[in-house]
């Protein structure tokens, strides 16, 4: 009989509550369940007891690495029910602050990932940037964590020191180019660990309907900032860089790549941000309808459907984070591998279980 | 395969409304199972599922992301039985189970829908059981006393 062992709620990996029983032959995983709901909070519940003023606050703790991509997408919603217009400076701040989360999510899960091969140097420098870009987002909203810049209608926070901005992202750029991809693509350490590790086909992406770097690595050119353009996106040039093997490589350069990606996005908002209004009117009333909002987060497509009877408390909010359509491929992931690669594999999708539960 | 060749294909009455957000399609009586076989032919990815309570039954809403549109199918149905889409679809699967957890929906053809959000053997339906108390109701006492702050109606 095979053993099966339990791994989590609380995780060698990450911070974050989720379960993984493992089934084993000798050392090859031959099964895997997943079992989350660990941080259930009911939040979709709780937004239909809320005004909207009320849900944003809600929103906003979804997550607590990617926070801005819930509110932005509750704003978007509402204005496409209310038909707001967001003036243009406050687009640009919004896409600022959206690629700024990215980068720091991506080096965050950068030093964790290097933490899980044994590369305690790399984990370090990683962790090193991210601090500059939590700095920033604090320069630009007041708090490092839940920068409660968005509102229907526009931001609540004007970026007041461009200048600073550009210094700090030149400076992550310069180092992500010369450093962090040299090392993550050439150290052999990295590729020992991560090459032809937990390799989800594109097919296999498909079928699952995965989403973001997960997707991109393999194989899948989706991205909603390209495909489905919002804010300023269609008015600025970058990539979204892809890969085919599908493997831990895959997805580590992937995110290091965006990294750069992201960059140049917030330098070109900086060149292009006209001057101007940038919170926008008090939103109106959220007439009767639905509407739907769909932004790519850190870690893939966030869906919201809103729905509004006219009051001020919305009928449904319905939430698709990209971890939930990216955690159950895990169990493809591990299949055939290592029992000692599954923390690194699982930690390769990015997971976000604050998010996954809601 | 565009949005309105699969109106066509699913008998909806009308074209699909074009929207900033996407285009939106109203198909009474339809063929669930079908529509998710059409779908994965045309190369659609499966967003998500909505229900909202509705009439006694639920307005369920498929989301579908076809060449880069936002495609949500709607469909009501009568009380909690659902076609499942898991077996042809294995992304609905996280979905299915976290409807059953909110609304105690029934998803017929599946040999079991675990609990996916709720712990194992707590009852589902969490949203519907609690509807009826409006926005008065406390977040920490929604009737899953195991882990209500407020205790049980004994402790109390």
């Amino acid at each position: 009989m095979s053993p099966v062992i339990p791994m989590g709620p609380f995780h060698p990996a990450l911070e974050e509550p989720y379960k993984i029983n493992v089934d084993c032959d000798g050392e090859l995983v031959t099964g895997a369940d997943i079992k989350v709901g660990f941080n259930f909070r009911a939040i979709e519940w709780l937004a239909e007891r809320k005004n909207y003023t009320q849900d944003i606050a809600l929103f906003e703790r979804v997550c607590g690495i990617c926070s801005n991509v819930h509110t932005l997408s509750l704003s978007r919603a509402i204005e496409v029910l209310a038909g707001i217009e967001v003036p243009e400076r406050a687009q640009f701040i919004r896409v600022i602050v959206a690629e700024a989360e990215r980068l720091h999510s991506h080096l965050l899960w950068a030093g964790i990932a290097c933490e899980l091969i044994g590369f305690q140097t790399l984990f370090m420098s990683c962790w090193s940037l991210r601090e500059q870009v939590m700095d920033l987002l604090e320069a630009i909203s007041g708090n490092r964590v839940n920068y409660a810049i968005n509102r229907p209608g526009g931001v609540n926070r004007d970026i007041l020191d461009p200048a600073a901005v550009l210094r700090t992202v030149k400076a992550i750029e310069d180092a992500t180019v010369k450093t962090l991809i040299p090392v993550l693509t050439s150290d052999p350490t990295v590729r020992a660990r991560c090459k032809g590790v937990g390799v989800l086909t594109r097919e296999q992406a498909i079928a699952y309907g995965a989403v973001g770097p997960t997707a991109r690595a393999s194989g899948l050119p989706q991205d909603i900032r390209i495909a489905a353009p919002y804010e300023t996106y269609g008015r600025l040039e970058f990539s979204a860089p892809t890969a085919d093997d599908g493997d831990v490589f895959a997805r580590v350069v992937v995110r290091a790549l965006e990294i750069v990606e992201s960059c140049k996005i917030i330098e070109q908002c900086l060149e292009l941000m006209p001057s101007g209004p940038y919170k926008g009117d008090d939103f109106p009333a959220v007439p009767a309808g639905a509407a739907c909002s769909r932004i790519e987060g850190p870690r893939g497509e966030v869906f919201y459907y809103l729905e509004s009877d006219g009051s001020d408390t919305p009928v449904r909010v319905r939430v698709r984070t990209p971890t939930f359509a990216n955690m159950p491929t895990a169990g493809l992931m591990v299949l055939g591998q290592n029992f000692a690669d599954v923390p690194l594999i699982q930690a390769s999708l990015d997971p976000c279980y604050s998010c996954t539960d809601r | 395969m565009n949005a309105d060749a699969i109106a066509e294909r699913l008998g909806a009455p009308h074209k699909p409304e074009r929207r900033i957000d996407g285009d939106w399609l109203a198909v009474p009586g339809l063929d669930i199972r079908a529509m998710v076989e059409l779908m994965s032919g045309a190369e659609s990815r499966f967003v998500t599922m909505t229900a909202i309570p509705e009439h006694g039954g639920f307005r369920l809403i498929y989301h579908w992301d076809v060449d880069d549109v936002l495609l949500n199918v709607s469909t009501h149905i009568e009380g909690v039985l659902v076609p499942s889409i898991a077996d042809i679809l294995p992304a609905a699967d996280w979905v299915e189970r976290e409807l059953r957890d909110y609304y105690a929906l029934e998803f017929a053809g599946r040999d079991e829908t675990p609990a996916l959000m709720l712990m194992d053997g707590d009852e589902p339906g969490l949203f519907s059981r609690t509807a009826a108390m409006g926005r008065d109701a406390d977040p920490a006492d929604t009737g899953w006393s195991d882990v209500s702050v407020s205790g049980t109606e004994e402790d109390r």
